[in-house]
């Protein structure tokens, strides 16, 4: 079996080019701003404050709340960016819904003050390989659970948000007969959670499951003893079910 | 022209870091450190004692070496002359009118090339700090290095002469690094953001005892029995000391406070001083505002003013950064802000403190937070999270080498 190297990552940030003054500005900026830039004003922010206890503010509605001061507005495009699973195209179409169900005369009118613009700013990547590396799914989540946030977050959400539909460390799961925990990881990221929450309930989850148990015991059997071991569980579960169903 | 030996000794600054930024950032730090063994970094500034440049250079060069990426630090240095003209440069830069002469540029030209003949510029990674330096790209690169310009410097009003003089001199970089998206001119190469940073290890920022606050608050003879409320700023229009005044006699119809106003004494500063006095006027005869004209080097004395503060301002009108926010934040401070130029980084609004576009806004938040000990407490936690997640020294670090890993990268 292949083995699974943990990555941190870095974020360069590098002006996109445009700026805000108004919430006219911000749909406009929106509706052309690369991708990196849209990661970095939503996804991103998560990184920033890797202890929050509260859902990840979005720079756009952080702004829009904290400078041009129009609540409403904030709260909706906070909601709205809170898709973390969604990538970039779908977050985008969202964002801009928001502010054009506002009339443009009034977006217009709500503005920033001198100084206060709204810079569009983008995220390039430095992916930094930690040296920490699994050899089979329980000494992963053992290797994600003393790793840095920016690891968590690399690869339960900036990889799956860029990968058009690729995500790496699910598919090595996958490919180590570990597809429940891969789909719980999976289920927890698209929570949009802090990532101190992210990082508790997904190791709530596994430790209260038994995922670790049986990974463990099934990795070091042989192939026909795992089919047998499977085929028992299935016969077991279709037992209790057959229990639940027969009269009291 | 001096090679700069920094201070090694004591105990290392990876674990005092660790200790204060946490071991996750710190071991992202070692990461990247590891995928930069074999390089090897020259720092160029021009100066080596005062000043944020020098400072930051003094703890950056012994930690990236500490990780064992060595780096050295070269200092150029020139006449009175060279020194006048660079003074032109950083004043126009920060949009005083003036312009460089002929002879100016000469001048500038020749330093230039006497620091490219004498400095050891002989690392494969090189970053040069500043205007001062800005030609050695041009006049010392050898085959294989890669050279990143880091200007620390507020470009955002630049006189364009001065700019466009300095501008092509930039576009022989393989890089540049501005502190905020503000200051960033085009250029024809990768420019990128890294916010400056605070130092937790330094005397402006560590941990008092309360014995050493009291003995530097004691001869101030401040009220002890009133909330403080608190503006450590130069006295500069652009940070609206005045401002401050009203917005506190404002608040202080409703609540019992002190205003504390701190700045440089700005004896070098003809506007400067102008403002201390406009200030002064505004106070006069208010015995709930003091006016403190601090010495340059009294770092623990605004460490212990803003530790002893309930409630801390930067009510600017508009700013560069403002680290003196960070300082805040980091000593858990409950801040009320002006929504400008870098201040909405740190200040996160209703989560690490409270932004504010009007001296009716700064009363009401001000009287706000005197209210609401809970509300403090939870901001100026969460702001100190927030700024040693995002505002020391070893993320600095770790964006410079993030930097140079990514220049290796683009070059193959």
């Amino acid at each position: 079996m292949r083995e699974f190297e943990l990555t941190a990552v870095v974020h360069l940030v590098r002006p996109a080019g445009r700026l805000a003054r108004n919430l006219e500005e911000l749909r406009a900026g929106l509706a052309e701003v690369p991708a990196r830039a849209l990661f970095f004003h939503t996804v991103q922010c998560s990184l920033r404050r890797p202890d929050a206890e509260d859902p990840p503010a979005d720079d756009f509605s952080a702004w829009v709340n904290g400078v041009v001061q129009d609540r409403e507005t904030a709260e909706r495009l906070a909601f709205t960016s809170q898709a973390q699973g969604a990538g970039p195209e779908s977050v985008r179409a969202a964002l801009l819904e928001v502010l054009e169900a506002i009339p443009e005369k009034t977006r217009v009118a709500r503005d920033a003050p001198e100084g206060g613009a709204f810079v569009f700013l983008a995220a390039d990547s430095v992916a930094v390989p930690t040296g920490a590396v699994a050899h089979e799914p329980a000494e992963l989540v053992d290797l994600l659970a003393a790793a840095d946030a920016s690891v968590w977050f690399y690869h339960l959400l900036e990889e799956p948000w860029f990968g058009d539909g690729s995500r790496p460390l699910a598919q090595w799961l996958r490919a180590a007969n570990a597809g429940r925990l891969a789909a719980m990881l999976e289920e927890c990221a698209a929570e949009a959670l802090p990532l101190a929450a992210l990082r508790r309930r997904v190791l709530g989850r596994w430790r209260r499951s038994d995922f670790g148990r049986r990974l463990a015991r099934a990795a070091g059997r042989p192939e026909e003893e795992r089919r047998e071991a499977g085929r028992e569980a299935v016969a077991g579960l279709v037992r209790r079910l057959r229990r639940g169903s027969e009269p009291s | 022209m001096t090679l700069v030996q920094v201070q090694r000794e004591g105990p290392t600054l990876v674990e005092r870091y660790r200790e204060v930024a946490g071991d996750g950032p710190m071991r992202v730090l070692e990461s990247l450190a590891r995928r930069l063994r074999g390089h090897r970094l020259v720092m160029v500034n021009s100066t080596s004692t005062g000043g944020g440049v020098a400072e930051i250079l003094h703890r950056l060069v012994r930690l990236l070496d500490e990780l064992g990426v060595p780096t050295s630090w070269e200092v150029m240095s020139g006449d009175p002359r060279f020194y006048a003209v660079t003074k032109t440069i950083h004043n126009t830069l920060h949009g005083r009118a003036g312009v460089l002469s002929d002879e100016d540029r000469e001048c500038f030209l020749e330093a230039n090339r006497r620091a490219a003949a004498e400095l050891a510029l002989d690392g494969d990674l090189v970053m040069i700090h500043d205007p001062q330096p800005v030609l050695l790209a041009g006049l010392r690169r050898a085959p294989g290095q890669r050279w990143l310009w880091r200007c620390h410097i507020d470009l955002s009003n630049a006189q364009p002469a001065v700019w466009e003089f300095l501008a092509p001199h930039v576009a022989r970089y393989d890089g540049a690094v501005f502190s905020h998206q503000t200051f960033v001119h085009e250029l024809p190469l990768p420019a990128w953001l890294v916010p400056p940073s605070i130092d937790p290890l330094a005397d402006k920022n560590r941990e008092l005892s309360e014995a050493e606050e009291r003995a530097l608050l004691e001869p101030l003879e401040l009220p002890a029995g009133r909330p403080w409320v608190t503006q450590v700023s130069r006295f500069d229009r652009l940070k609206d000391p005045v401002g401050v005044i009203d917005a506190f006699l404002l608040a202080r119809r409703r609540e019992t406070a002190h205003l504390v106003l701190a700045g440089g004494s700005a004896d070098d500063d003809p506007e400067g001083s102008e403002v201390l006095a406009e200030v002064r006027a505004r106070a006069a005869g208010r015995r709930d505002v003091s006016v403190l004209a601090l010495p340059p080097d009294a770092h623990l004395l605004i460490n212990a003013l803003q530790r002893r503060s309930t409630v801390v301002l930067q009510k600017s009108i508009r700013e560069g950064f403002a680290l003196t926010v960070s300082e805040a934040l980091w000593k858990r401070r409950a801040v009320v802000a002006g929504a400008v130029g870098g201040i909405p980084l740190q200040v996160l609004h209703e989560r690490t403190g409270l932004l504010v576009r009007s001296v009716e806004g700064c009363a009401y938040q001000i009287v706000r937070l005197l209210r609401a000990p809970q509300l403090r407490r939870r901001l100026g936690h969460a702001g100190h999270d927030h700024v040693r997640d995002n505002f020391l020294h070893p993320r600095e670090a770790r964006d410079y080498l993030s930097v140079f890993a990514r220049l290796l990268e683009a070059a193959g």
